[in-house]
């Protein structure tokens, strides 16, 4: 008899499974990481880099990159959504090098932000009001305003990812918030 | 139209204007996410790419391991290839003192060693310490008579010599057990009558360990050194040996040429003697003659010295007992002092390698460094401009 009493009942097979088949820790993490990411980031990278398709591109670079890293992922040193981000980030700073354009969402393509067809008349143009409001603000407010509504990170995460203070980042959101309803009202 | 009523309502509509990817891009990317994000073949990395891609995937831990095991494989690699080419003699001074076996070739030849070449003044040894020959830049020595090369005329003396005369000594100390002193004693006066050499002194000592020893001075000739002294190192265990030659070709023409000018004068005088007129001037060339013999018997004697010299040689021979006079083995083998003196050396040699690795790979590793944080700093300040 088990002394612990812990031994299952009923139990007529037993599986077993090599720890080669069994999946890492490492693995299992980036999964999560990977399903809870997946949208965000392609919404963060699509802000920078202004073409879905590049978008496309550098999103799938950046999870095949942290993919690659994911072993050598320290958690002490940071949030893994921040890690990855980061990632993302170098990966779509280097698009726009390469292809020698900036991230403008002036120049924000028509089937990047479409309208619903069922919106009305005045919530649609409060949609191009804010966008053209969002075109107003430098590519560095722009970044902070997708990291923190389109992909939904916490000021430490994006401080870690832009590389600032914590309290530097929240200051700099609240201005580029500030800014944005600034540009919405006088528009409106 | 309103406006936002606060940044709520601001934010609320802000997210509905989040870029969302299309679904088939979310399916295939979910797809090679399940397989692992395999390498995409228009993406193919170059070899070396893909082998710095392999090391930056790797984990720290991983990476430092596999660093110090290649690092770890280097300084073994190098220590074994500087123990065996740089020292080979070195490392086989701890495996036992020479046995009579293991004596050199160079010795058991029954000819003399060939003249080499060098100045006519010189002087230069063969050492066996502890059994390992160390054999010196200019060991080999050349007995009388033999051939000379005619670099060897090139010197200060006797440069026009058609002979190299050189006197060869020899030191050599055996080691043996007390009780065997007298019979390693006798056996060297059977190889000293064996060579027809010549035993100037010896004192043979009986007692304990350190006390029991025996002392020659020996002559022997020339042309049988290598054989004697292999007979020597027959006897018993070899301790030390050690060779040397003096040039002496100069001091033989010189006392030879003036040998034959003495030789010459004395004939001249008698030639002047036999045609004297007066009784005076008889006496004078008498006088003159007496001391010219003189001079010319005292060439002839040191003449006389230098073949002597150059024909036999001097050999010092002792039989020590004791701790230092015989191997730590009695019986050669190699054994846990050896082993202690071994690793102690080969350490040694890693150490040195090790350090000399780190003064060559340190510079290297800190321009490295120096190259990558300029690198880095210049990427992210253009990543920074081109968000700009």
């Amino acid at each position: 008899m088990d002394p612990l009493g812990r031994r299952s009942s009923g139990v007529n097979e037993t599986l077993v499974a090599t720890t080669e088949d069994a999946p890492r820790e490492a693995d299992l993490a980036f999964d999560r990481l990977y399903r809870s990411s997946r949208d965000d980031l392609y919404a963060y990278v699509a802000t920078l880099v202004r073409d879905p398709a590049a978008a496309e591109e550098v999103t799938a670079a950046a999870f095949e990159r942290a993919y690659r890293k994911r072993s050598r992922f320290d958690r002490r040193r940071g949030e893994p959504r921040a890690w990855l981000f980061g990632i993302a980030r170098n990966a779509a700073l280097d698009e726009l090098r390469r292809r020698g354009r900036q991230a403008e969402l002036a120049a924000e393509p028509a089937d990047l932000i479409s309208a619903p067809a069922h919106e009305s008349a005045e919530a649609s143009e409060r949609r191009l009001a804010l966008t053209a409001a969002l075109a107003t603000l430098d590519a560095r407010e722009r970044e902070l305003i997708a990291l923190k509504f389109f992909a939904g990170l916490t000021n430490a995460e994006i401080a870690a990812v832009v590389d600032v203070s914590e309290s530097n980042a929240g200051t700099k959101l609240h201005r580029a918030v500030t800014k944005l309803r600034e540009a919405c009202d006088g528009a409106l | 139209m309103e406006p936002f009523r606060d940044n709520n309502e601001l934010v609320a509509e802000l997210r509905t204007l989040r870029p969302e990817p299309r679904p088939e891009f979310a399916a295939d990317l979910d797809e090679r996410a399940a397989a692992g994000f395999p390498r995409r073949p228009a993406r193919a990395l170059a070899p070396l790419s893909g082998l710095l891609a392999r090391l930056r995937a790797l984990p720290p831990r991983r990476l430092a391991l596999s660093a110090g095991a290649v690092a770890l494989a280097t300084v073994v690699v190098a220590t074994v290839v500087v123990a065996n080419g740089g020292s080979q003699t070195e490392l086989t001074h701890s495996m036992g003192v020479l046995r009579p076996s293991e004596r050199p070739s160079s010795l058991s030849s029954s000819k003399p060693p060939q003249s080499h070449r060098g100045s006519a003044k010189e002087s230069s040894g063969t050492q066996y310490e502890a059994g390992a020959p160390v054999v010196g830049a200019s060991s080999a020595t050349s007995a009388s008579g033999t051939g000379a090369s005619s670099e060897a005329e090139t010197g200060p003396f006797a440069a026009k010599a058609g002979h190299r005369d050189v006197e060869r000594s020899a030191e050599m100390v055996l080691g043996a057990d007390p009780d065997e002193v007298a019979g390693d004693a006798a056996k060297v006066f059977d190889a000293v009558h064996a060579v027809n050499g010549i035993v100037l002194s010896s004192s043979v000592t009986g007692g304990a360990a350190g006390d029991a020893g025996a002392r020659f001075d020996l002559l022997i000739p020339a042309a049988k050194l290598g054989d004697a002294l292999a007979d020597f190192s027959a006897i018993d265990t070899v301790v030390s040996r050690h060779e040397a030659t003096d040039d002496i070709t100069a001091p033989t023409v010189r006392v030879g040429e003036h040998l034959r000018d003495s030789r010459a004068k004395v004939d001249g005088l008698l030639v002047q003697l036999a045609g004297a007129d007066s009784d005076e001037e008889r006496a004078e060339v008498e006088a003159e003659l007496r001391a010219e013999r003189r001079h010319a018997a005292a060439l002839r004697s040191q003449a006389t010295k230098l073949d002597r010299r150059a024909n036999l040689s001097r050999i010092s021979l002792r039989i020590e007992t004791g701790a230092g006079a015989t191997s730590p083995n009695e019986d050669g083998s190699w054994g846990a002092g050896d082993a202690l003196d071994d690793a102690g050396h080969i350490l040694g040699i890693a150490a040195g390698v090790t350090i000399i690795g780190l003064a060559i790979l340190a510079p290297l590793a800190l321009i490295a460094l120096l190259i990558w944080l300029a690198h880095r700093t210049c990427l992210r300040r253009a990543r920074e401009r081109a968000l700009a």
